[in-house]
C-alpha cells in the first residue's frame, strides 16, 4: 500500500514524470495526463505569489474551485508553515464575514469574475525546512446557533482519518473523480488529500453532471484507470435512466456518497444503473468520518476503525474518535441514534439543523435572517419533503405590506429571496411561502404540526385553497385564503385570463364550515347568491362564514371580499344529513 | 415577441416539475435567466430539468453536457435545444 501521512509531506516524494491529475476531454481536445512535474511548477507559482502578497497575519483564505490550483496553493501555504482557512462557499455574505480573517487567495467572488487574476506563471518549487503549521486547515460550518463556526483540523487528525480510509478502501492508483466541493471536509479528504497521500491521480475538474460522468467513464477506459467516484445524494439520486450506462459501467471502481443519507431507492437505482454499490460515509465537519454502510448489505451504519460509538438516554450520539481534536474523550453530538445488532441507525438531529441538497442549513439562522428583513415581523421555516427536500416559510408581515394579488406576492417573494441570497446558497432559500397577518396557532398557542399541514394543504390537494389563518367574527368565522396559482378549478378555464369559477368558492365554504362549525349538514342549494366579480389566481381574500339554523331552514351565510371588492355574497341552503338519508 | 407553443409547454413543464407554486407561465420571460437572479432556479433544479427533458422529449444531453447546460440559460435557448434535439 502506498500511503504517506501528510506530515511526511507526500507531495515532495514523487518523480516528476508520474501522473498527478487527469485533464478530461474538452470538445475536440482529448483527455491528457498532468504530471507531478507540472504540478510542482504550479506549487512554485503559488509560492512566488505568496511571496509577492503582503500578509502580516500568516493566515490565507483560500477559495479555489480548480482542484489542481487548489492543491498547489494548499501545499505552497503549508510549505511556508502558515495557516489556511477554507470558506465553505463564495457567497458575498460568507466572504464578508471572513474579511478580517487572513488574506484572500483564489477565484474571485461571483459578479467579479471579470477581475479574475491573470494565471500565475509556473516556476520550480522550493522545499524549505520550515515545519508544518499546527493547524492544517480551518473549515467553516453552520453551528446550531446559525453563526458560522470555525473548525480547526490538526495534521494528526487528518492523518488518522486518511490512514483509516487508505487501509479500508485503498485507492490503488485508480482515478478519483469528484462531484463535491473540496472546500468542505468530505471533498477535501476524499478528492484532494486521499489522492495526494495514496499517490493516485484525480480529475482536474469537478464532474458536475451525469452526462459528464458518462463521458469521463468512457474516456478513462482508454486512460487505463478505473474511476473512483466521490459523490453525494443530490447527484446520485438523479442518475438519468435514459443514459446508456451499461457500456461504461465497467470503468467504475467504487462510489462514495456523503453529506446526507442516500435513500434506499436511490441507492438501489445507482447499483442497478452503474453496477456498483454505494459506500456511504456518515460524518460531519466537526467529527470527521464516523461510520459507513453499503445499503445492499443492510441499513445499519458501522463505525469506522478508531471510532467508538454509544448513546445516552436521550438517544444522543456520544463519540470517541481519533478524528476528533481530543481523541481519548467521549463527546456528545447533535445527532440521535439507536444501536442495532449490526451497528446503529440514525434518528435525526436534536437541533434545528437540516440538509438541503447536501448542504447544512441552520433553520434558526434562516428564521433570524428573515426576521431582520424590512416588513417581516416574525418568521418560521421548516423542511417540506416534496419531490426534493425544500424549505417552507411562514412569514408574518407588518400591516400594510401584505401582498394581495399574484403580482405583489411574487414581488414580495423575489425581494425576500434576493435579500436572503447574500447569506445562503440558492437551494437553501425557501421555496414555499405563506404570508400571514397574525401568527397562526392552535388553541394552545402553538404553530402545531396540524396548522403547518393546513398552511400547505393546497400542495397536496390541487382543489384546496391556500389557507392563511382564521379568527372568530361575530357569530361565525373569518378565514383568510388565497387562490393557488395552480388550483385545479382555475386550470384551463379561460385561456386568456384564468379566473376562479364561483362554484369553487361554494365548495371551499362548505369545506371550511364542516371543520369550523362541525357541520353535519349537506348542500341543498344556493339562495340569493351573487358573484359580483371573479377571483383571479393568486388573489388573497377573506371568507366570512356564518352558520344559521333558525326554525326550519338551516343556512350558511357567505361573503368573500378582497382588496378589489366583493366576490361572493349570499346564502347556501343546508339540509341536515339525517333528513337527507331518510 | 410572442411566445411559441413550445415555449409555453416548457414554461408549464418547468412550473410543474419544480413545483414553483407561485409562478405562472406569464411570469417567465423568455429572455430572462432561469437560474439564480432571474427565476431563481438552482443546481438541484438543473438536474431535475435535465431529467424532465429526457422523459418528455427523449433528449439526452450526453457528452457535451457542460455546453448543453448553457442552453438552460433562458427559456428561448431551452426551446432552441428542445427544437433541435427532441426525439419525441
Amino acid at each position: 500500500m502506498t500511503f504517506r501521512e501528510l506530515t511526511e509531506r507526500p507531495w515532495r516524494h514523487r518523480s516528476a514524470a508520474e501522473v498527478f491529475a487527469w485533464i478530461p476531454p474538452a470538445g475536440a481536445a482529448p483527455a491528457r495526463w498532468f504530471t507531478v512535474g507540472e504540478w510542482h511548477a504550479r506549487i512554485g507559482a503559488w509560492q512566488q505569489h505568496l511571496l509577492d502578497t503582503p500578509n502580516e497575519s500568516g493566515i490565507w483564505r483560500l477559495f479555489e474551485p480548480d482542484p489542481i490550483e487548489f492543491s498547489a496553493a494548499l501545499i505552497a501555504i503549508w510549505e511556508r508553515g502558515e495557516r489556511v482557512v477554507l470558506p465553505a462557499d463564495n457567497q458575498p455574505e460568507t466572504l464578508a464575514n471572513l474579511r478580517a480573517t487572513g488574506v484572500a487567495l483564489g477565484a474571485p467572488p461571483p459578479a467579479h469574475e471579470d477581475d479574475a487574476p491573470t494565471e500565475l506563471p509556473s516556476r520550480p518549487p522550493r522545499w524549505s525546512s520550515r515545519s508544518l503549521p499546527d493547524i492544517a486547515v480551518s473549515l467553516y460550518t453552520s453551528g446550531s446557533s446559525g453563526e458560522p463556526q470555525r473548525l480547526d483540523k490538526r495534521f494528526d487528525q487528518l492523518d488518522a482519518e486518511l490512514a483509516t480510509q487508505a487501509s479500508l478502501w485503498p485507492l490503488r492508483s485508480q482515478l478519483v473523480v469528484s462531484q463535491v466541493s473540496h472546500q468542505h471536509i468530505y471533498g477535501l479528504l476524499f478528492s484532494i488529500l486521499r489522492p495526494l497521500c495514496e499517490a493516485s491521480p484525480f480529475a482536474a475538474q469537478t464532474c458536475r453532471y451525469p452526462e459528464t460522468l458518462r463521458t469521463w467513464l468512457q474516456s478513462s477506459r482508454t486512460a487505463g484507470r478505473r474511476i473512483i467516484l466521490v459523490s453525494a445524494p443530490p447527484a446520485l439520486s438523479r442518475l438519468p435512466e435514459a443514459l446508456d450506462w451499461k457500456p461504461v459501467s465497467a470503468a467504475l471502481e467504487t462510489i462514495y456518497s456523503s453529506g446526507a443519507p442516500l435513500s434506499k431507492g436511490a441507492s438501489d437505482q445507482v447499483h442497478e444503473l452503474l453496477g456498483k454499490p454505494v459506500h456511504e460515509v456518515y460524518g460531519s465537519s466537526e467529527t470527521g468520518g464516523i461510520a459507513w454502510r453499503i445499503q445492499r448489505h443492510g441499513p445499519d451504519w458501522i463505525a469506522l476503525p478508531g471510532v467508538d460509538v454509544r448513546h445516552d438516554e436521550d438517544n444522543r450520539l456520544w463519540l470517541r474518535s481519533r478524528h476528533l481534536a481530543s481523541p481519548d474523550q467521549w463527546q456528545r453530538q447533535a445527532d440521535r441514534i439507536a444501536l442495532t445488532e449490526a451497528g446503529f441507525e440514525l434518528l435525526g438531529r436534536a437541533d434545528r439543523i437540516v440538509k438541503i441538497g447536501g448542504k447544512r442549513i441552520s433553520l434558526t439562522a434562516m428564521d433570524r435572517a428573515l426576521a431582520t428583513l424590512p416588513g417581516v415581523e416574525r418568521a418560521r421555516t421548516w423542511t417540506l419533503q416534496r419531490r426534493e427536500l425544500r424549505l417552507a416559510a411562514v412569514i408574518q408581515l407588518t400591516p400594510g405590506t401584505m401582498p394581495h394579488d399574484h403580482r405583489h406576492h411574487r414581488a414580495m417573494v423575489k425581494r425576500l429571496r434576493r435579500a436572503l441570497a447574500a447569506h445562503f446558497e440558492t437551494p437553501a432559500l425557501p421555496r414555499y411561502w405563506r404570508f400571514v397577518d397574525h401568527w397562526p396557532t392552535n388553541t394552545q398557542g402553538k404553530l402545531s404540526a396540524e396548522i403547518r399541514q393546513r398552511l400547505f394543504r393546497d400542495l397536496e390537494d390541487r382543489r384546496a385553497p391556500r389557507w392563511l389563518g382564521e379568527h372568530p367574527h361575530q357569530n361565525g368565522w373569518k378565514i383568510t385564503l388565497e387562490v393557488p396559482e395552480r388550483c385545479a378549478f382555475v386550470d384551463g378555464h379561460f385561456d386568456g385570463q384564468p379566473v376562479l369559477p364561483g362554484i369553487a368558492l361554494v365548495q371551499w365554504a362548505m369545506q371550511q364550515a364542516r371543520r369550523l362549525f362541525a357541520l353535519r349538514s349537506d348542500f341543498a342549494g344556493l339562495e340569493r347568491l351573487r358573484f359580483p366579480q371573479p377571483l383571479l389566481p393568486g388573489d388573497r381574500f377573506e371568507m366570512t362564514l356564518d352558520h344559521r339554523h333558525g326554525d326550519a331552514n338551516e343556512s350558511l351565510r357567505i361573503d368573500c371580499d378582497s382588496q378589489r371588492g366583493k366576490h361572493v355574497t349570499g346564502r347556501i341552503a343546508l339540509v341536515t344529513r339525517q333528513e337527507w338519508e331518510r | 415577441m410572442t411566445t411559441t407553443a413550445l415555449e409555453h409547454e416548457l414554461k408549464e413543464m418547468i412550473i410543474e416539475t419544480l413545483e414553483l407554486e407561485d409562478v405562472t407561465p406569464d411570469d417567465i420571460d423568455r429572455d430572462e435567466p432561469l437560474f439564480v437572479e432571474g427565476l431563481g432556479l438552482d443546481s438541484i433544479d438543473a438536474l431535475e430539468l435535465g431529467l424532465a427533458l429526457q422523459k418528455r422529449y427523449g433528449i439526452t444531453l450526453e457528452s457535451e453536457a457542460e455546453s448543453s447546460r448553457q442552453h438552460f440559460a433562458n427559456l428561448k435557448s431551452l426551446a432552441a435545444l428542445v427544437e433541435s434535439r427532441r426525439q419525441k
